[in-house]
């Protein structure tokens, strides 16, 4: 008991109760299945996105190339499979997660061998990808008449199905279970293998890592190819959601949305703390905050006011918690 | 076969046009003790980290149980029984002490997988076979130094090493706890472990060592039999050039009707109790005492950053309110902190502007801009008068050795022009010809009239450099010494650690 009022996870789910209380009691409508499953379906993209940053950060990194990637992967598999005239999400999925690999590579070698700080090499990046994508392959959107019709079926298509009162159908999108594969995934690295405890361990002191004998290289190249991967994946995700491909889309929308999510879950921007656990109950709350503001009777123009509200309040309250923590340290040791 | 286990071959290493090795070769036997010995700056840190596989030599072989290793990784150097215990302990703060002590030896062994459960039953057993209990899921960064440093080498003991090197493993910890790390290294050896131990602290290396290899300036001196040495000798080999000590001597006809500082009944709650003292102008007074003794919080209320729960200060028999540094800084009061790296430089911005950073307001010009040309003559005043090594003002602070850091230190509070300096620690870390030049700046300030407080936990630099002492035990003065001419090292020793205290009861 005393353990789960010391997580930074049981506050949030209780935020998160509350919050959902509130708004079902201002509108019952909230208080659905339907709606839960709706949920679901939209923001298990952003979630996985999230898992990738918060794999980076662990590692004491950052990375704000992935909705670029996303984009670019998107793009270019939707172009490919119109072009050739295949209609095979396979071979869409395989495209869009290579270009995430080889994209997560490419900032894994700035920031390894030159030793560039991540923030700088990934906002670099995201802008180079993005720019010679719009360059090269093309800045016309593809709309819905033009997708081809696998990604449309995608995002139809349900893990099973329940009725409404009127006989219509709805259900729980298969998104969902890819979300749960790539969370399952990623909990047993981080949780159960030695690489995922030296992300923990970089994230810490990384120097020390270097010097366990650890080739902290090849770890580096692990944790970007990873988030570019993850980003690979939302990126066919999403067009399959809103069965559009615009190739100036989540450039910017997402990005917000992850940092605020991966931060409320208690992760800390200095790396090496956190929680997958925390990082998914994030993406909830961002994404309920997000969706029901307008059920609240709120303009939807508060939402981005009470994102950025909750960034400023998470970071802050990491870095208060450090302070005390180190000045615990500085004169006044005893034990 | 040969009995070494470790031999180092010629190793020549230079950073920057700096020749940090040069030509240096050593051996450590099986089951050896051995203390490599040096000033800093003396290349000790570069060999053992090229002894580690952690930074790689220019020229040079190391050989390990008789096999030559050209290019040594630092895998290969755990594999083959090799344990370093770095200076800065390399630990993971944000890990459990049960993952620091076993994630190294789950990478030597190449374990993919996390078992738990066996992660802490190992953790267990090893800090039982130090003979220390720490609890295993406590994050390290909540522990303290000395805890840190348990887990540290508990975790170099898991390893099933053959040889364990520990740079400067006592500079935090207390007699006891020294005393009791010595004990772990003479159990090692009996288990045929031998240990290469660093350090400058000299009483340490009699105490331990079985043979003394010296390094002076990335050479090597030569290796002794530690009972062919004394203090005397190593420190001439250490430093080549003789240091005799004679105590300061402050004349009692200075001594002006009214204190520069009186301490009345100062008390925080937890941290010191009652304190009562005064200073006259040209004294150093001493204040010693173990850590937690008090003496770092008492000083720090002083100047302004630890606020007293009651008492009065007085400042020329006027009574204050020292709220804040600046008000302290206002006030004339100076003060040298005991860990310069966090507290007392900038370590990125260059020496020039450490020194000046107290004083800024002084060098600007009608327009409120700073005075360039009044600002070089302030730097190089400093540089020149406290002799920092440096061949410019604008490099950075880091780069200059522990000695010349501390100097800068020094002047960015002598440009303020302080009545009374408090200085603590002020040779913490310090090679000894630096450590003597401080301590001849600090006596000359003294001399021309400056009131002192040294808070030192050594007792030869608080005996030879102060002309009163008081010792702190527990949050009290446990003991007030108007003329330190008149104790010994043994007595203030005991006084500190509370022996004489006890036996008189």
């Amino acid at each position: 008991m005393k353990k789960l009022l010391a997580k930074n996870e049981t506050y949030l789910l209780l935020v998160i109760v509350v919050f959902c209380a509130v708004i079902t009691i201002v509108n019952p409508a909230f208080l659905t299945v339907e709606n839960f499953f709706d949920l679901a379906r939209n923001s298990s993209g952003t979630a996985i996105l999230a898992i990738g940053f918060f794999v980076v950060l662990l590692s004491g990194g950052i990375d704000i190339s992935f909705p670029a990637v996303a984009i670019v992967g998107q793009y270019i598999a939707v172009n490919s499979l119109i072009a050739l005239g295949v209609d095979n999400l396979l071979l869409a999925f395989a495209i869009s997660c290579t270009i995430g690999l080889a994209f997560g590579a490419v900032n894994a070698f700035f920031i390894s061998v030159f030793k560039i700080p991540t923030l700088i090499v990934t906002l670099a990046t995201a802008n180079l990808f993005h720019g010679a994508m719009l360059e090269f392959v093309g800045t016309k959107a593809v709309n819905t008449g033009q997708l081809p019709n696998s990604f449309k079926s995608f995002g139809l298509f349900n893990l099973f199905d329940l009725h409404r009162a009127d006989g219509s159908a709805y259900g729980l999108s298969v998104f969902f279970l890819v979300l749960v594969i790539v969370a399952l995934v990623t909990w047993f690295v981080l949780r159960r293998t030695l690489l995922g405890r030296i992300i923990y361990a970089m994230g810490g002191n990384s120097e020390a890592v270097r010097r366990s004998g650890i080739r902290v290289t090849s770890v580096q190249f692990f944790i970007y190819c990873y988030v570019g991967l993850l980003a690979g994946i939302m990126g066919i995700m999403h067009v399959s959601l809103i069965r559009y491909s615009n190739p100036t889309y989540i450039v910017d929308s997402e990005l917000l949305h992850v940092i605020a999510a991966v931060v409320l879950g208690g992760a800390s921007i200095m790396g090496g703390s956190g929680t997958l656990t925390g990082t998914l109950l994030g993406v909830a709350m961002i994404s309920i905050l997000e969706k029901n503001l307008v059920l609240l009777g709120i303009s939807s123009y508060y939402q981005q006011f009470f994102v950025g509200l909750v960034l400023v309040l998470g970071v802050s309250i990491t870095h208060i918690q450090r302070r005390v923590r180190s000045r615990k340290q500085l004169a006044f040791v005893r034990d | 076969m040969s009995a070494n286990f470790l031999e180092v071959r010629n190793i020549f290493k230079a950073y920057d046009g700096v020749q940090a090795l040069n030509d240096v070769s050593m051996a450590v036997g099986k089951g050896e003790i051995h203390c490599l010995v040096g000033e800093n700056g003396s290349g000790k840190s570069t060999l053992i980290k090229i002894v580690g596989g952690v930074v790689e030599a220019d020229r040079g072989d190391i050989v390990i149980e008789g096999k030559v290793h050209h290019h040594l990784q630092a895998i290969d150097a755990i594999r083959e029984g090799l344990q370093i215990i770095y200076q800065d302990l390399a630990l993971y703060p944000n890990l459990t002490v049960a993952e620091n002590i076993s994630l190294n030896q789950m990478i030597e062994r190449r374990t993919r997988l996390v078992n738990w459960r066996g992660m802490r039953a190992l953790a267990a057993k090893s800090l039982d076979e130090v003979g220390e209990s720490i609890d295993l899921d406590e994050s390290v960064q909540n522990l303290s130094i000395a805890k840190k440093q348990i887990v540290a080498i508990t975790r170099a003991l898991t390893h099933g090493a053959r040889l364990i090197i520990m740079d400067e493993p006592t500079s935090a910890i207390t007699k006891d706890e020294v005393e009791h790390l010595f004990s772990v290294i003479l159990g090692l050896k009996q288990k045929g472990i031998a240990t290469l131990f660093i350090s400058h602290k000299l009483s340490e290396v009699f105490e331990i060592a079985e043979n003394v290899t010296i390094l002076r300036d990335g050479k090597k001196v030569g290796v002794f039999p530690a009972g062919d040495l004394d203090d005397e000798k190593l420190t001439f080999l250490m430093t080549g050039q003789r240091i005799s000590y004679s105590p300061f001597a402050f004349d009692e006809k200075r001594r002006s009707a009214l204190p520069v500082l009186e301490v009345r009944r100062l008390t925080k709650a937890r941290q010191f109790n009652d304190i009562s003292f005064k200073v006259w102008a040209g004294e150093i007074l001493g204040i010693t005492g173990l850590i937690g003794s008090g003496r770092t919080e008492m000083a720090l209320a002083l100047f302004g950053l630890n606020r007293p729960d009651s008492g009065e200060i007085l400042v020329d028999g006027k009574p204050v309110r020292v709220g804040s540094p600046e008000g302290a800084k206002r006030l004339g009061i100076g003060y040298l902190p005991e860990d310069r790296l966090s507290q007392g430089l900038f370590v990125a911005q260059s020496i020039g502007d450490n020194i000046i950073v107290t004083i800024v307001r002084r060098l600007l010009s009608k327009l409120r801009l700073i005075n360039p040309a009044e600002r070089k003559k302030a730097e190089l005043h400093w540089i020149d008068e406290l002799r920092i090594k440096t061949p410019s003002p604008r490099i950075p602070a880091f780069s200059l050795s522990g000695g010349n850091q501390q100097r800068v230190v020094l002047a960015k509070w002598l440009a303020t022009n302080p009545r009374l300096f408090i200085i603590d620690g002020p040779t913490i870390g310090i090679d000894i010809a630096s450590k003597r030049n401080i301590h001849e700046v600090i006596r000359g300030l003294a001399a021309s009239g400056m009131t002192i407080i040294m808070i030192s936990d050594e007792i030869p630099e608080i005996l030879h450099n102060c002309n009163r002492i008081l010792v702190m035990r527990k949050g009290r003065i446990e003991r007030e010494i108007p003329d330190a001419a008149l104790v010994s090292g043994e007595e203030l020793f005991n006084l500190v650690s509370g022996k004489l205290f006890d036996e008189v009861r």
